[in-house]
């Protein structure tokens, strides 16, 4: 039998049972294994981390012993200024991830603004926002929370 | 190959895919008023053991949000394999509300299985639709899936969502552990990593015509926003922006991405053609504008934005950029998401100290607190808008959950493959092709 007889037999068996109206017809279309992937190579994160500066939940202020972190560490630069300093924001786990990559981001930057306010010459600094991507502390406790929230500096 | 062999090579194969998926929904708290269905074993007339299989797959699918509740053969009175061999009295004894019967035969080619079925209103002892579905016998849950839909479909009145797939983002447990872009079935099977990098992936957002994904990979040091083709695996980077590039966010066309830029100095909304290639600045507001959502319609995006001192949730019209803000409850409000039918948004909310996934409703404003959950994030909504999935954190370890619409089936998807967020459902999928006979 063909196999559009078979379809025709199929029907005419439905329909004996009790009428035509309305037999609907759904075929699965052919399902491709979806198989594609692909990898990022390593990125080489820079240096170690020479400084880290630290924020209250959702704020990006800096607090005034934290200035003062950040003008020994701009001072320190000054002295070796053919390297460039890299300010990384990160965020504690609560909130949106994405509005966290923005907090972050503000951190980065209020940091950034002091190290220029130091004289560090501002095309040395870059700054990034990991938001709360790369906690250096797990658990949900004020104490991993507070240990996340920070400026990270590195020397390149 | 002899018979023998050919039976134990397709029992593997029947088994091994559906052995262990890697996220597997796990009801923690039912409907109280399910649907009672009963899908009889489906009659079986080809010549392989994969018989009595389909019926199971089906009612799983089915019982999978809650909504159904399914009988097992053991528990039937009959087993009737066409609609001339029921017997209502044996379902009505049971309080069945809806029966499914039919019977499977070769398709038009060797490997083609078409199972013909009826789906009947016990109650009112009435065929509610025939219905033929055929799919290949090498991918028997794809043609449990397709059928499982059209029983959806022809009891509830909108498009059943057991054919459809999520992408997630997964880390590995350990310090140094990889970030994965992976994609699985809704019911967890076919799981696989679509991409891997050892920095951070965040955001992914599938396309409308369910062909492609966007999402923010830190893989050259910060965060740039990538499209990926679902089925070659090509990737492109956009165009990169010094600063932030992230929350990417398809039209319901396919034209365009909105997305954050910070290359102005602060997250605005931007909106990328990706047919020029070019960048069109939405919002210019010295706060933090994120989390942009295109509405079904493609008229609004609503979005995040601090400028009123902390997160709240806007709409902004991108015809004329007129922007009213929508959230006035609470001091946290963030990440919305439209329903499909564009009438109301989930959204992350925090009251107490604590964050939900609520909804509101766009133009009576009332919110509803969906889960009882906390540090609930990054929810995405079903389809046919009846089930929501969120990210949370549960005894400490970062899963996915569930809940429908109404609050009152709640699931999660426990996994071993360490942390998995940000989950995103596709869009329904063309996984069939349907005509209308007669």
């Amino acid at each position: 039998m063909s196999a559009l007889e078979s379809l025709f037999v199929l029907i005419a068996a439905l329909c004996a049972v009790g009428g035509c109206a309305n037999v609907l017809y759904d075929e699965a279309v052919d399902v491709s294994a979806i198989s594609a992937t692909s990898e990022a190579k390593y990125f080489d994160s820079a240096g170690e981390v020479s400084g880290t500066i630290y924020f209250d939940y959702d704020k990006y202020d800096l607090i005034s012993s934290s200035i003062t972190q950040i003008r020994q560490l701009a001072n320190d630069f000054k002295t070796n200024s053919s390297m460039k300093i890299r300010v990384e924001g990160h965020c504690d786990e609560r909130g949106t991830r994405e509005y966290n990559l923005a907090l972050g981001e503000k951190r980065a930057k209020a940091v950034a603004e002091v190290l220029i306010l130091n004289g560090v010459p501002s095309n040395k600094i870059t700054t990034v926002s990991y938001g709360e991507e790369k906690p250096v502390a797990y658990g949900s406790t004020e104490a991993s929370w507070a240990k996340n929230r920070r400026a990270e500096l590195r020397l390149l | 190959m002899n018979h023998r062999t050919m039976v134990f090579l397709f029992t593997f194969l029947i088994f091994s895919g559906a052995a262990f998926p890697d996220l597997k929904i796990e009801i923690t708290e039912g409907s109280q008023d399910p649907i009672r269905i009963a899908i009889v074993p489906i009659g079986w007339n080809l010549d392989d053991p994969s018989r009595g299989y389909l019926h199971q797959m089906v009612s799983s699918d089915l019982a999978s949000f809650g909504e159904f509740e399914t009988l097992t053969p053991q528990e039937m009175l009959s087993l009737p394999r066409n609609e001339e061999e029921v017997f209502f009295r044996d379902w009505k004894l049971l309080d069945v509300d809806y029966l499914v019967v039919g019977t499977a035969s070769q398709g038009e080619v060797p490997e083609e299985v078409s199972v013909s079925f009826s789906v009947i209103d016990v109650t009112r002892e009435k065929t509610l639709r025939r219905s033929i579905s055929s799919g290949s016998i090498n991918y028997l849950n794809s043609l449990a899936h397709v059928m499982s839909d059209r029983i959806y479909e022809e009891i509830n009145g909108i498009p059943g969502i057991y054919s459809t797939k999520i992408i997630y983002i997964n880390k590995e447990g350990s310090s140094n552990g990889k970030y994965h872009l992976r994609l699985a079935d809704i019911d967890g099977q076919n799981d696989l990593a679509l991409f891997s990098s050892y920095e951070p992936l965040m955001s992914p957002d599938w396309s409308s015509d369910g062909k492609k994904l966007a999402y923010v990979s830190f893989e050259e040091g910060s965060s740039k926003i990538y499209i990926q083709e679902l089925y070659t695996g090509n990737r492109k980077g956009l165009k990169s922006e010094g600063g932030i590039n992230s929350s990417p966010n398809w039209s319901p066309d396919d034209r365009y991405l909105s997305a954050v830029l910070s290359k102005a100095g602060n997250p605005d909304i931007y909106i990328y053609d990706i047919k020029e290639n070019s960048w069109k600045q939405l919002t210019d507001h010295f706060g933090i504008d994120t989390e942009p959502d295109w509405s079904p319609n493609g008229k609004k995006i609503i979005f995040t934005s601090n400028r009123s001192g902390s997160p709240q949730i806007y709409e902004m019209t991108v015809s004329n950029g007129k922007i009213r803000r929508k959230t006035f409850e609470g001091s946290y409000n963030a990440r919305a998401r439209y329903t499909p039918d564009g009438k109301s948004f989930v959204f992350v909310h925090r009251m107490d100290n604590l964050f939900h996934i609520a909804v509101q409703n766009l133009r009576t404003g009332k919110l509803r607190i969906l889960t009882d959950t906390s540090l609930d994030e990054s929810p995405t909504i079903s389809p046919n808008g009846n089930v929501i999935i969120y990210a949370t954190k549960n005894q400490g370890e970062n899963i996915l959950a569930g809940i429908s619409y109404n609050g009152k089936t709640k699931f999660i998807l426990p996994t071993d493959l360490g942390e998995v967020r940000e989950p995103s459902w596709s869009p329904i999928l063309k996984q069939s092709r349907s005509t209308r006979l007669f």
